[in-house]
């Protein structure tokens, strides 16, 4: 209800200011930028007036643009990254729509710079922790067995720290692994990671743009504590047919695309599987010839313009995993997303998207066989309705609103038996929730070279019924228990989050950023491992559960050189967080009505510099990121109360890379990373168990102890066959550091007289061949 | 230009088959750190079976984790005490250094017993419950081909839950030709719940690995034990590093049922015995 209220006034405002504009004999042009060959949108186009220094607005994630101006005659030039400046010159009298569509322009060797072509935006908008990644840098930068992966390349971002290597999982700015918002199209993403978290379940040949905010998170995001990490996928070539796809080592891909109606609509459809079980079928072994071992995913998309205001889209994803070894264990999990969005354009000011997500994330595990078999489910379900208004009210400022609602089922686990099993069935009570939330934000540029960007998100969380709530004492026992109906209010949480940032612009190549938000979640994420498991529990704020909440305060400097050919930054940020979870030691959360029994309560605070200085074109392109950084934990039940360092706490973290374009058949690139070892716990004594006869190490505080340095390079070298095909290698690791993966602590197996530490190496040296195509 | 493909293809194919097989083996190497070694602490380890007693209490106190020979200093002339829900009360006497043997002290199932060591000025105290005692139907044994090629033993251990929801298990299995005895399977004993079984009739299952053959005989011993000695072992298996996971979260000191910062546990539990020779 506060919700409509708040649109309703919005639509409002928004009559006021057009009605002003209009007083002002000001026109309006409108349109989208596109690329011209594939028809793709493109998203962060700049639309600049030649004619009027500072004046310009950039393509939102649909390429849509709207420029309100004075009456006149215009050159406008539309700027992006890698494709040629396109320039026409514009008679504004009355309103008109342009769209525009861009060329690539192939980076020659020894190019000319030509002045004022190229964007300066990291300096001049308001994002102050906000990082693009371009898909081509992506597909350059060598990984882990050559499969291209946006959640290891943005691994290499200053405030950005893997969780674990060759993993998927991050930490921002001292945030843990589930605060993340991971957005593929507009739908939240649970478990982003395929093979146990070896691989994301984000094809990089689907993906058309990827944005990740460690700061100054705008209004229009919510949900999570620490970052946002936006994907936007293809939309499939609207001209002609067309395919690309690969085989790798570890999997094959293949992506189709093209026009349903040429310039009107299209579809793509992207599939990825790996195929080492497809050996296992060789093997003359019953049991192992009906194995498996594999993962797939599928996205699939299609959209249609119905005429120059309307515009659907449809898309999907579905991605499962599956380990089967018949007998012994099975274990399967995946997501499935639904997505349907509707554009459209009132006026020509107004911009709006809608969109209906329906998300399932689940898995099934088998366990044993004959009367010991068993299987477990669980899952979350949600249903989410959205709505995004973009308002563009004249070249100076544009307005952003919004309400979305979240239905949230939560699927903890259920039990259920073989036929023969005697194993009990159990189910764990489900748990259902409303999430919703209101937004607004205003970007405004104050006077001249002055610019803020303001806005307020108020979220609301409610726990609902059905369901048994429990209340528990000191040491865990169920003191109350209530009961509630269908639709029942159980507990209600909500949040005024204000966001502002704000850009003071020196001159044309520097600026001075800061920005204040703060962050609520709701949904909290328990696991078992320090890694991302399929078998990790969300579980809703509650009358147990408080929401997370987060302060960040951040400022830096933004500075081009050589024509914008060198962006540099330094920021400074402080994130206070409250209401962080942890766990009793021993918790164990599989089947466990009461898992909310076991969680500890407490606090963080992390702070850092962050230096970026990154080549954005030429023959040689590429970064080097540098963080400083400390992040702390306080919990009144863990060492003794005493604030120890974080997991995710990271002193030093340094990544070099470097992508050369040294020919046209040959591309090479190398990346180096380096970081202070994971804050861990170490024995600090030892003692005996007589009637076990076994020596226990002795534990005195929490992550009391460091992790050796960690330090890696990566080759990478792209082998051009002919214009539709490439062979890649890389040598993950190049140099062979025996990195440690853990250190265990155990008896000597050869002499029980003696204790020692075993360091675990996952990665050495390991080279990669892939092989590309598109047709 | 042909031959040239093929020695590129076979290149590929000797560095795609490194890969995977490099993918897959871990690499464990022993390694030196500098470890801090905190003050002593005191270590309690008592035990009450039902069976004849005498029962003993064994106390300790904490070394350095790299203690070069792995035998901590024992706590002498402690007063170390057994008092059971009836009001019996023996005291213990120090037979070796460190360890205290009970006298009048019959363990029984359904009995609570609470546990006083007075030392240095301080007093730790300790309760445990011994639970109804769960007895073994029978055993019997299959031989085994494992995923690895490694042939072997499943020995299956049947016996009845009670009713009730909140059993505790921990099984032990020896064989009489395997040093250390109790290793059998790799890993010492295994704990389990009813909480997925209450009230059923149960099949565990252990894994005898190649260390045992045609012949041997293996001895399985049920323990029923309470929670608390269950948490306790649960929890301390969590720390020892055969059963670790290199991505485990942070470590922790195993839950005590031991009051003040003793280390250790004092368990009361009812114990069940099988034997089955391997043919």
């Amino acid at each position: 209800m506060k919700a409509l209220v708040v649109v309703i006034m919005f639509l409002f405002l928004l009559y006021l200011s057009n009605s002003i504009a209009f007083t002002q004999a000001k026109q309006t042009m409108s349109g989208t930028v596109k690329n011209g060959e594939t028809g793709e949108a493109l998203i962060g186009a700049a639309v600049v007036v030649k004619e009027l220094s500072g004046v310009g607005v950039v393509s939102n994630a649909y390429g849509f643009y709207s420029l309100t101006l004075s009456r006149g005659t215009y050159t406008i030039l539309v700027q992006y990254l890698g494709f040629k400046t396109a320039s026409d010159t514009i008679v504004l009298d009355r309103d008109r729509i342009e769209n525009f569509n861009l060329f690539s322009q192939p980076i020659k060797i020894g190019e000319v710079v030509v002045s004022g072509e190229r964007t300066n935006a990291n300096v001049t908008s308001t994002e102050v922790s906000a990082k693009k990644l371009e898909i081509d840098e992506i597909k350059s930068i060598p990984v882990l067995l050559g499969e291209k992966d946006i959640l290891k390349t943005i691994q290499l971002l200053p405030g950005i720290q893997s969780a674990g290597e060759g993993g998927t999982g991050f930490y921002a700015r001292g945030g843990g692994i589930d605060q993340n918002l991971i957005v593929l199209d507009e739908a939240p993403v649970y478990n982003s990671s395929h093979l146990l978290g070896f691989l994301s379940v984000f094809n990089s040949d689907a993906i058309k743009d990827v944005k990740v905010i460690t700061g100054g998170i705008p209004a229009e995001y919510g949900g999570r504590l620490s970052s946002v990490l936006d994907i936007r996928t293809n939309d499939g070539n609207d001209k002609e047919f067309g395919g690309t796809g690969g085989i790798g080592l570890l999997a094959s891909r293949l992506t189709l695309e093209g026009p349903i109606v040429r310039d009107e609509g299209s579809f793509i459809v992207s599939g990825r599987r790996t195929y080492a079980d497809l050996f296992l079928k060789l093997s003359k072994d019953t049991l192992i010839n009906r194995a498996s071992l594999y993962f797939y995913d599928l996205n699939a998309k299609a959209n249609y313009s119905l005429g120059q205001k309307d515009r659907m889209f449809i898309s999907g994803y579905f991605g499962r995993d599956n380990f089967n070894y018949p007998g012994t264990f099975g274990f399967n999990w995946g997501n499935t997303t639904g997505t349907l969005r509707w554009n459209h354009i009132f006026g020509d000011h107004l911009f709006s998207n809608t969109s209906f997500i329906i998300s399932d994330y689940g898995y099934s595990n088998v366990v044993g066989s004959g009367t010991s078999e068993f299987q477990i489910t669980s899952g979350i379900r949600d249903l989410n309705f959205k709505m995004d208004f973009q308002y563009f009210t004249n070249s100076q400022s544009t307005i952003k609103f919004g309400v979305n609602s979240v239905y949230h089922t939560f699927l903890p686990g259920t039990v259920t038996a073989g036929s023969t099993s005697f194993t009990n069935s159990l189910t764990i009570e489900n748990r259902y929730a409303l999430e919703s939330s209101a937004y607004f934000s205003h970007e405004l540029d104050i006077v001249s070279g002055i610019k803020i960007n303001y806005g307020l998100r108020y979220s609301l969380f409610s726990l609902l019924g059905p369901g048994h709530i429990y209340s528990y004492d000191e040491s865990g026992s169920v003191v109350d228990t209530a009961t509630y109906r269908s639709r029942d209010f159980i507990k209600t949480y909500s949040n005024l989050e204000p966001r502002i940032s704000a850009n003071v612009l020196l001159n044309e190549t520097s600026s001075i950023k800061a920005s204040y938000t703060r962050t609520t979640q709701y949904l909290h994420l328990l696991s078992n491992s320090t890694t991302s498991n399929p078998s990790d529990l969300w579980v809703p704020s509650s009358n147990n559960v408080k929401p997370q909440l987060a302060d960040q305060y951040d400022v830096g400097y933004f500075r081009n050189f050589n024509d914008n050919q060198f962006e540099a930054s330094f920021e400074l940020y402080y994130k206070n967080m409250q209401n962080l979870i942890d766990y009793k030691n021993g918790a164990d959360f599989l089947l466990n009505q009461n898992v909310e029994a076991l969680l500890l309560y407490g606090r963080g605070w992390s702070y850092g510099a962050e230096l970026l200085v990154r080549k954005k074109f030429g023959q040689v392109t590429g970064w080097v990121g540098y963080t400083l950084s400390k992040t702390e934990e306080q919990f009144d039940q863990i060492n003794n109360g005493q604030a120890f360092p974080a997991r995710q706490d990271r002193t030093h973290d340094v990544s070099v890379v470097v992508i050369y374009d040294y020919n046209s058949v040959w591309n090479f690139s190398a990346s180096w990373v380096y970081n202070t070892g994971n804050a861990v716990t170490f024995p600090s004594g030892g003692y005996r168990l007589e009637a076990e006869n076994r020596w226990i190490p002795l534990y005195t505080e929490r992550n009391g102890y460091r992790m050796p340095a960690y330090h890696r390079l990566d080759l990478s070298a792209t082998w051009k066959l002919g214009p539709r095909s490439n062979l890649n290698f890389s040598l993950y690791n190049a140099y062979d550091r025996m990195n440690a993966y853990s250190i265990n602590f155990r008896q000597d197996p050869n002499n029980l007289s003696k204790a020692q530490a075993v360091q675990t190496t996952f990665f050495p040296i390991i080279p990669s061949v892939t092989y590309n195509f598109n047709f | 230009m042909n031959t040239k493909r093929n020695y590129l293809l076979r290149i590929i194919f000797v560095l795609t088959f490194f890969s995977i097989i490099w993918f897959l083996s871990g690499c464990q190497q022993v390694v030196s750190i500098d470890l801090n070694t905190a003050n002593p602490r005191i270590v309690v380890e008592g035990n009450i079976k039902d069976q004849p007693g005498p029962y003993s209490v064994v106390l300790s106190t904490t070394g350095s984790y790299f203690d070069t020979t792995l035998a901590t200093p024992p706590i002498s002339h402690a007063q170390v005490s057994i008092t059971d829900d009836l009001g019996n009360r023996d005291t213990l006497k120090e037979v070796i250094s460190g360890t205290y043997q009970s006298s009048t002290l019959i363990g029984a199932s359904g009995r609570t017993y609470t546990l006083s060591v007075k030392t240095d000025g301080k007093e730790y105290m300790a309760t445990s419950s011994m639970p109804t005692k769960v007895f073994i139907d029978s055993l019997y044994a299959l031989s085994r081909h494992g995923l690895d090629g490694e042939s072997g033993y499943d020995i299956y251990v049947i016996f009845k839950d009670p009713p009730e929801l909140g059993n505790y298990y921990r099984i032990n299995a020896r064989s009489s030709a395997v040093i250390p005895a109790d290793s059998i399977d790799g890993r010492r004993y295994r704990l389990f719940t009813d909480k997925l079984t209450n009230g059923n009739v149960m099949t565990e299952r252990i894994r005898a690995g190649r260390n045992v053959n045609v012949g041997d005989t293996i001895t399985i011993e049920l323990r029923s034990i309470d929670k608390a000695t269950y948490d306790y072992f649960h929890t301390l298996s969590d720390i020892l590093s055969s059963d670790r996971s290199p991505t485990s979260l942070s470590p922790a000191n195993p839950n005590s049922n031991i009051s003040g910062d003793a280390l250790g546990y004092f368990a009361a539990y009812t114990i069940d015995s099988k034997q089955i020779v391997l043919r």
